[in-house]
């Protein structure tokens, strides 16, 4: 908690008014806490002296933030037209075949979780998905694995 | 000057307005749904949407600021059809269950679509589902029925301060819920469902049990739990209290109201309303009529008075009581019995702090209205939490901070965290005000208005340092602090009753006193009862007759004794304290007590009460202190009976009576049987009778009649500006010091909480909903130093006993302290406390409050008394 509160504060250093970091002190806390749970609500609203309900309001209405459980690394696999001509369907079965996962779901032992993307704007180097921050491109069957072995 | 035309009138307006308002104005009303008057404008719904001459497009009235030249339309048929298009797009997902919603027929969608259509929806898909929220006890949610006017959140934010709900989602997938998404947990004002124009927030107290056109009467009355005095009208079918609801632009409250006020008026509806009147006979109350409890107690009291002396009878008067009603029990006690023995449980602080403020600065010093505290520059607050001892006034204090003042708290802030600038937590309230008192001195210089007073002032001799090291405070908070109060123009001083617990009240009340006379201040003191104020107008004191008249002025007694043509008792009589220590000492052999539950709030009182030969408790349940009566009257309640209370602004406030009372008599009028008992040939025998006698009698009355008071009130005789300048003589232990060192170690203090009030309300089922047991508040640093967790069961011990409680922790408890309110009949504070009266302001300061506090592993709370 302290930790985040600094991490906060750095952020608010960037904007006139406290309030006005709360796009990115959201960011934080999901980062901190996984996802806005109700708990992440509470600490951004301290964090920047806000009513948690309005936290609670501005976050929903945004539709990028985690806001059910999710796992430790969210995968953000792109499903759209060139990147299912490239072989995302495939890619899609193989995560289901090898963790159990599947669009919108999280594995057993919160270690992925996995939303379907439409078009990350990476169709010359499709498939392409993200994992956490990190951007994935020319995916195959056999990287993709590769790569995901590389989150714990 | 702006002059523009709407509906082919002419509109001149000084201040440029919306051109909703300048359509008001001249009485052409443009239909609205997401506007409310009060609160900002929000431009969501589109309903008030207007021609304007020259505008491409269709604009809303309620943002659109009218300019000069501007050539209005406000019906047309293509408005009519752009509103029709509007509504058919709420009712999209409006799932139109009106057979079922409790709001048919005062719904303001239900109106519009009555008048703009349209008659059937083109849209096939399916609506959005939401299941009714019955999560929380008291409010109920149906969001399906929610057309996103945000009236609610804005009236919980801009109005209530309390911002406990939001818009959550995004365009048509949104709606309105509290943080926890089931409970509201909130500060349960209840104004969001005031403004709700649907049935998508509403009051699960009435749920499906009525119908707008069921109301067969509305009643004008005044809240019974508080000081503020909030207007509302009781809507009554079949001689049963429906709902309460405040009404907009009426009132101190002006449509809003608190938890209490809201949600707490079913306690005087609860089956254990006392019915009949009760005679003790072979140790055991049994049921008797009210005419033969009346007789008996007529002739008792006569034969006491006969053989014992008047002297040796007293009274107690109510703050829950009427004017009305206090006034007959002094003229009881004055003309019938011959004592001025009478007093209340005002004495605690209410009648201590304004009569010493007043004989600091004249009588009326309190007489201020309470809109000025939103529209003062600021506001400093001693002494409790305004937000929960007189909720609606500490709205007041957020609208100061909303229109831009400073707000100031001496402790913890409270109710007030979102509205302050800084937290005060001195260690020692004293030391910090007589620092800030000092300074003001120094920086201020004495404005020469106030001789006595300043006297007294220059007598303070502290060294800053010294005074802010013992009240722990930093020298730049304090320097701010100093600046900020040097700042303001206008400001309020709002007074609560924790001033006067300390080891010398009469010095920290001097001190307040001392600010607010070099701020300039006006101020109000805050009250926990609705009518301590008129109790005190009435006479009911000791040494001052109706009109707050000294007892030992002649020419006074004189003139009421003409009108009466009885001998006022020329001796002051005694106060609380002083008859109770009468009673241990076997002196006061009869005492009545009016509409106060004396046993059970006042520490020690068991003794006292024991030793009373004759004691006779008139009230509507059967309390404590009935429970040891030898005689019990059964009084009508509030609504069951009219009337009027005189707020803490003394605002006098005419209430109506609207439901019949069952078994049970006004308490004036029992006092007028119980007089015509005891040899008043024709006592008053109705509420105008006693005002009769009263504005003859009262020189603070005179030239009122009752039935004139119109919904406003009246403010008398200062019309909210006090007298100032008729000084009398005051005194201060130990002006100059030292400061500081006060006791160690952890207090128990009288919490005064949101959700209750005294004894009355934990006869309120749904208050009760809201917090059902006790719970002792201890501040995080104490908890965290007692290993306690919230929740936790604890076992605490004083000198005088020993209780089990639940514990909660709170920001909003000064460390050193632990809070425990008066409530419940389990566990109470005054069981664990003693009380000592103060010889210089007359209050009640609790002692033997040490408390040690051991955590318990067990679940439930009992009290084990030794
Ligand atoms: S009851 Fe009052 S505090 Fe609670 S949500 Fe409604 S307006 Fe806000
Ligand atoms: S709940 Fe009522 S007041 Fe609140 S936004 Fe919905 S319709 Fe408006
Ligand atoms: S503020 Fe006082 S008078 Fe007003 S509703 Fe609340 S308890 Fe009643
Ligand atoms: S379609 Fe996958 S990145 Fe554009
Ligand atoms: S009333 Fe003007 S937009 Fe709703």
């Amino acid at each position: 908690m302290e930790a985040f509160l600094r991490e906060v504060q750095e952020v608010v250093k960037r904007y006139p008014q406290k309030r006005a970091a709360i796009l990115p002190a959201l960011y934080l806390a999901e980062q901190r806490f996984g996802w806005l749970s109700q708990e992440a609500y509470e600490a951004v609203a301290e964090a920047l002296n806000m009513p948690k309900a309005t936290v609670k309001g501005v976050a929903t209405f945004y539709s990028m933030y985690r806001k059910a459980p999710m796992g430790r690394n969210l995968i953000q696999l792109c499903t759209n037209v060139a990147c299912m001509v490239m072989g995302a369907e495939t890619l899609l079965q193989l995560l289901e075949r090898r963790y159990g996962l599947r669009p919108g779901g999280t594995t057993e032992d919160g270690r992925f979780s996995l939303v379907v993307m439409e078009c990350i704007g990476a169709c010359d180097r499709a498939p392409a998905m993200l994992v956490n921050k990190d951007f994935h491109p020319n995916l195959n069957e056999n990287n993709i694995i590769e790569i995901l072995e590389g989150y714990s | 000057m702006i002059r523009l035309t709407i509906d082919g009138i002419e509109v001149e307006l000084e201040e440029p307005v919306t051109v909703l308002e300048a359509a008001r104005k001249v009485g052409i009303k443009i239909p609205t749904l997401c506007w409310f008057e009060g609160l900002p404008p929000f431009g969501g719904c589109r309903l008030c949407l207007v021609k304007v001459e020259k505008l491409p497009k269709l604009q809303t009235a309620c943002t659109l600021m009218s300019a000069d030249g501007m050539v209005v339309e406000t019906e047309n048929p293509e408005i009519r059809a752009a509103r029709r298009a509007m509504l058919e797009f709420l009712l999209i997902n409006h799932p139109l269950d009106c057979p079922y919603c409790d709001k048919a027929g005062e719904c303001e969608l239900q109106d519009l679509v009555a008048k703009y259509g349209p008659e059937a929806g083109r849209f096939a898909e399916g609506k959005r589902r939401h299941p009714e929220s019955f999560d929380d006890p008291i409010i109920v949610r149906n969001m399906e029925r929610c057309v996103l006017c945000t009236r609610c959140v804005r009236v919980c934010e801009d109005l209530q301060g309390a911002y406990a709900i939001t818009v959550t989602g995004r365009g048509a997938h949104s709606f309105v819920e509290p943080f926890s998404g089931g409970r509201y947990d909130c500060e349960y004002c209840g104004n969001c469902l005031t403004v709700c124009p649907v049935g998508a927030i509403m009051s699960r107290l009435h749920l499906h049990s009525y119908r707008p056109w069921f109301v067969q009467k509305e009643a004008e009355t005044v809240c019974s739990y508080c000081g503020v005095g909030c207007r509302m009208v009781v809507q009554v079918r079949e001689n049963s209290i429906i709902r309460t609801i405040p009404r907009f632009g009426l009132g101190v409250n002006d449509g809003l109201l608190c938890v209490r006020g809201r949600f707490g008026y079913d306690y005087i509806e609860q089956k254990e309303r006392l019915r009949t009147a009760f005679i003790r006979k072979d140790g055991e109350l049994r049921p008797v009529s009210i005419e033969e409890a009346i007789e008996y107690t007529a002739k008792k009291l006569l034969q006491i008075k006969d053989t014992n002396g008047p002297e040796t009878i007293g009274a107690i008067a109510s703050g829950r009581c009427s004017n009305e009603d206090n006034y007959m029990l002094q003229r009881l006690m004055r003309f019938f019995i011959g004592s001025n023995n009478i007093d209340s449980s005002a004495r605690l602080y209410y009648i201590p702090i304004v009569q010493y403020l007043e004989r600091i600065f004249g009588q009326g010093v309190t007489a201020n209205l309470m809109p000025g505290i939103g529209r003062s520059d600021g506001v400093v607050v001693v002494g409790g939490d305004p937000t929960r001892i007189n909720p609606v006034l500490g709205l007041q204090i957020r609208a100061c901070h909303r229109n831009g003042g400073k707000v100031v708290v001496f402790g913890p802030s409270g109710g007030l965290k979102r509205f302050v600038p800084y937290e005060l937590r001195p260690r020692d309230d004293e030391a910090l005000l007589v620092a800030v008192l000092k300074a003001l001195i120094e920086k201020k210089g004495m404005p020469g208005e106030n001789k006595n007073l300043e006297e007294r002032l220059k007598e303070i001799e502290v060294e800053t340092h010294d005074v802010l090291r013992e009240a722990s405070i930093e020298e730049p908070l304090f320097d701010t602090l100093v600046g900020d109060l040097l700042g303001l123009q206008n400001p309020v001083v709002v007074v609560g009753p924790e001033v006067l617990q300390a080891e010398r009240p009469s010095r920290v009340l001097f001190l307040v006193a001392g600010i607010v006379y070099l701020l300039g201040a006006r101020v109000f003191v805050m009250s926990d009862r609705p009518n301590y104020q008129g109790l005190m107008d009435m006479g009911c004191l000791p040494d001052m007759l109706p009109g707050e008249r000294p007892i030992e002025l002649e020419t006074f007694r004189h003139k009421v004794e003409s009108v009466m043509g009885r001998p006022v008792p020329d001796k002051a009589g005694m106060n609380l304290f002083q008859m109770l220590e009468m009673a241990k000492e076997g002196n006061l052999k009869a005492l009545y007590v009016m509409g106060d539950n004396l046993y059970y709030h006042m520490p020690d009182a068991e003794e006292a009460l024991q030793s009373i030969d004759f004691l006779v408790v008139q009230d509507i349940f059967m309390t404590e202190t009935a429970e040891r009566a030898d005689v019990v009257l059964p009084a009508a309640g509030w609504t069951e009976k009219e009337g009027t209370f005189t707020n803490l602004e003394r605002r006098l406030q005419r209430f109506e009576k609207s439901r019949t009372p069952l078994g049970c008599m006004e308490d004036w009028r029992l006092l007028a049987e119980l007089m015509a008992h005891m040899g008043d040939e024709r006592p008053p025998r109705t509420v105008a009778e006693i005002w009769d006698e009263l504005v003859q009698v009262s020189p603070l009355h005179i030239g009122i009649n009752p039935r004139e008071i119109g919904p406003e009130g009246m403010i008398y005789p200062y019309h909210g500006e006090p007298l100032r300048g008729v000084e009398g003589e005051f005194d201060v232990e130990a002006l100059k010091g030292p400061y500081g060192g006060g006791p160690e170690g952890l207090r128990l203090i009288l919490d005064r909480p949101l959700y209750h009030s005294g004894s009355q309300s934990r006869r309120s089922r749904a208050l009760r909903s809201l917090q059902d047991s006790p719970v002792l508040c201890l501040s995080p640093e104490d908890a965290r130093d007692l290993g306690l967790e919230d929740a936790d069961m604890v076992r605490v011990t004083s000198s005088k006993g020993m209780l089990k409680v639940k514990v909660a922790i709170s920001e909003d408890v000064a460390s050193g302290t632990a809070r425990l309110s008066n409530t419940f009949s389990e566990v109470h504070f005054s069981r664990l406390v003693g009380i000592r009266q103060d010889p210089v302001t007359t209050g009640g300061v609790f002692t033997d409050n040490l408390v040690k506090i051991e955590k318990l592993p067990s679940e439930g709370s009992e009290e084990v008394m030794e």
